[in-house]
């Protein structure tokens, strides 16, 4: 993946980070909030998670990087996290908490949270509405017709389906097991496909990820990323009554949240 | 060099002066041994190109475009994937050339449009279109199309269904739900009812209970099931499942609810 300096990392977020959390009282509540009282106060406690952090050594605001409203840092390929559900955001820390997905950046950060933790903020962004924001990787116009070809028919004489059998019309994700990916950034959703590729990312059930991706080139890679990443994001990632997560287990990870 | 061979090899020849040249694969993938049908955007224009169209959107969405035909959730590539062009997955390429077919199933010498009759009133659990109407004129196009090149009377490599050996011990519905929580229910749902996408369409289909095929259908043979299991499921993970445990995850899918067989509840022959 496109590896973010140190310095645009912490520099550039925590500048933006100051100024923007001023700004962070006024932000449009979830509706989740009159969901409940225990819920309201788990999103309550996510959302200091994700403003400042939960108080414990290493744990810095995850708005420093995913920015105050989950959209990510396409520029430097820190995805945006609004909208997915709450089952996915909750698995994805596991692992990284686990090692069974390697993340440098988050590695640190993720150690010192709790399950509670990692519930609330997972339940908080899960909440947040973020539109795209603008990702100024290059696109390559010679590359169009494969992405969408590999994204919507497969290359199944490899045995790749299409890709949005499994992550939902126009990427928008099948919840709350397959994420969506429409409207990440080309450089996050390349970086991702290469670490499922070299098996540095290794949460993926089934291990269908691992290997879709060893199947792909790089120049299908970048091509599928790219139609993707032109794609807008779901605005809010609702789990259907149909896929009660009880109803649909996740492989390595029985400890997800029941609900 | 057997006839075969020659056929084979002569066909793209004859084939070149009705539409373009034939494709390698459909991904240039070299490795590629099965019949590769005609690449896309390379559909004839005019009514002919139209037809053929319309009929793979019924393939591939057959609730929406052939509703009056169809029972439940599932569409032709629920069993038939990659619109009916996998290997293994009973394709069209493997079909077209090799009917008319004496079926044991009737006792008769079937004609495609009714094997495909058949698939609407058993695997779809709905109606049959009549044979000479819209919906079975565009699927025959397409299947027409998809089969371009493909010899008549020759029974190609990755048609059909694979036909399984004996298991080695007979299939256990008890270990076939162990491999169905642990590996497929990821997609298909613990109670098997499939998966649906945000906007409350189908995104996995049912494997059993009252949305998917009935006690008439193919797959309602364990041995049918489980070569269809074997060479694609889970999705994209085909040939993962050992020959025991397809035979296993089968007899459990077997062993569940379902509609029943139209012939036998009395709604017609
Ligand atoms: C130092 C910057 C940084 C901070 C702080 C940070 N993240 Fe991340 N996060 C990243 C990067 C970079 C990635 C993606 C690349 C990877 O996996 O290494 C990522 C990935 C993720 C993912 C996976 C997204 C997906 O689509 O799979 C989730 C979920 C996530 N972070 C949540 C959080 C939460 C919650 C916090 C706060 C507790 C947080 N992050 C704090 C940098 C950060
Ligand atoms: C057979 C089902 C399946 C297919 C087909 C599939 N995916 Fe996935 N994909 C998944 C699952 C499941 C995950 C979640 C992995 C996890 O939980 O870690 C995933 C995750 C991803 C992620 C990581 C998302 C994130 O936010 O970090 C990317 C990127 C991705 N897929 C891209 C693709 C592309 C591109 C294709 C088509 C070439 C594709 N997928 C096809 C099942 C699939
Ligand atoms: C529930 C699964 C299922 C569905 C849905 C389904 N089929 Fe089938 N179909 C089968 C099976 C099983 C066979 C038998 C394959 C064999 O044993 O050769 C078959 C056979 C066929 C054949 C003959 C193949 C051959 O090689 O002899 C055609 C053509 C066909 N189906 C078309 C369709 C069409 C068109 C639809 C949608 C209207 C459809 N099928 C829906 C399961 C299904
Ligand atoms: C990654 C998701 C996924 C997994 C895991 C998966 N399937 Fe499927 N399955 C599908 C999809 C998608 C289809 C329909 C194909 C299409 O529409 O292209 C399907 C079709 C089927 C069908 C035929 C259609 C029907 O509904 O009856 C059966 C039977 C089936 N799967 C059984 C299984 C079994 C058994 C397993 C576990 C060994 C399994 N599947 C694992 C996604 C999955």
């Amino acid at each position: 993946m496109v590896v973010p300096t140190p310095k645009t990392l912490f520099v550039v977020p925590l500048v933006l980070a100051t100024t923007l959390l001023g700004a962070g009282q006024d932000l449009t509540l979830p509706e989740t909030w009159a969901a409940g009282d225990k819920e309201a106060a788990l999103i309550a406690w996510g959302h200091t998670i994700a403003m400042q952090g939960n108080g414990l050594p290493g744990n810095t605001a995850c708005a420093e990087c995913h920015r105050i409203n989950g959209g990510g840092m396409p520029s430097v390929g820190i995805p945006r996290i609004a909208g997915q559900t709450e089952t996915y955001i909750y698995r994805e820390i596991r692992g990284v908490q686990k090692g069974t997905r390697y993340s440098p950046y988050m590695d640190g950060i993720v150690q010192n949270l709790s399950r509670k933790d990692i519930r609330s903020v997972a339940l908080y962004y899960s909440t947040v509405r973020t539109p795209k924001l603008h990702d100024p990787a290059e696109f390559d116009p010679s590359l169009r017709e494969l992405g969408r070809r590999i994204a919507r028919r497969g290359l199944w004489d490899r045995n790749i389906p299409a890709c949005i059998l499994c992550h939902g019309q126009n990427g928008r994700g099948i919840p709350p097991n397959f994420p969506y990916i429409a409207g990440q950034s080309k450089s996050y959703l390349m970086g991702q496909l290469l670490s499922f590729a070299i098996v540095k990312r290794k949460d993926d059930p089934e291990g269908l990820m691992r290997g879709i991706a060893s199947k792909l080139t790089n120049r299908e890679i970048k091509a599928v990323a790219q139609y993707f990443a032109s794609l807008e994001p779901p605005v809010y990632g609702k789990i259907p009554e149909k896929n009660r997560p009880d109803r649909l287990r996740l492989i390595p990870d029985k400890e997800t949240p029941n609900r | 060099m057997t006839p075969r061979r020659l056929v084979l090899l002569l066909l793209p020849l004859i084939a070149g002066f009705l539409f373009d040249p034939l494709p390698t694969g459909a991904s240039g993938n070299k490795n590629f041994q099965f019949f590769a049908p005609p690449a896309e955007g390379t559909l004839p224009n005019g009514p002919l190109g139209r037809l053929i169209r319309q009929g793979e959107l019924i393939f591939i969405h057959t609730g929406q475009y052939a509703p009056r035909y169809v029972g439940n959730d599932l569409t032709c590539e629920s069993c038939h994937l990659d619109r009916g062009i996998k290997p293994y997955s009973a394709p069209l390429w493997g079909a077209y050339g090799t009917y008319p077919r004496y079926r044991s199933k009737n006792h008769q010498v079937n004609t495609l449009e009714e094997r495909i009759q058949g698939c609407f009133r058993f695997s779809l659990n709905g109606t049959p279109p009549p044979v000479d109407g819209k919906t079975m004129k565009a699927l025959i196009a397409y299947a027409f199309w998809i089969s371009r090149g493909a010899p008549v009377g020759l029974y190609l490599k990755g048609q059909g269904i694979v036909r399984m050996s004996k298991p080695t011990s007979p299939p256990s519905p008890d270990r076939g739900k162990a491999i169905f929580e642990g590996r497929c229910s990821l997609c298909h749902g613990l109670d098997g009812q499939g998966t649906q996408s945000d906007n409350g369409q189908v995104a996995f289909p049912p494997v059993w209970g009252p949305r998917s095929f009935n006690k008439g259908a193919g797959f309602y043979n364990v041995r049918e099931l489980a070569g269809f299991l074997k060479m694609n499921m889970p999705l994209s993970k085909g040939k993962s499942l050992s020959d025991q445990q397809a035979w296993d995850v089968a007899a459990y899918i077997h062993s569940q609810p379902r509609p029943e067989d139209p012939r036998k509840a009395g709604k017609g022959t």
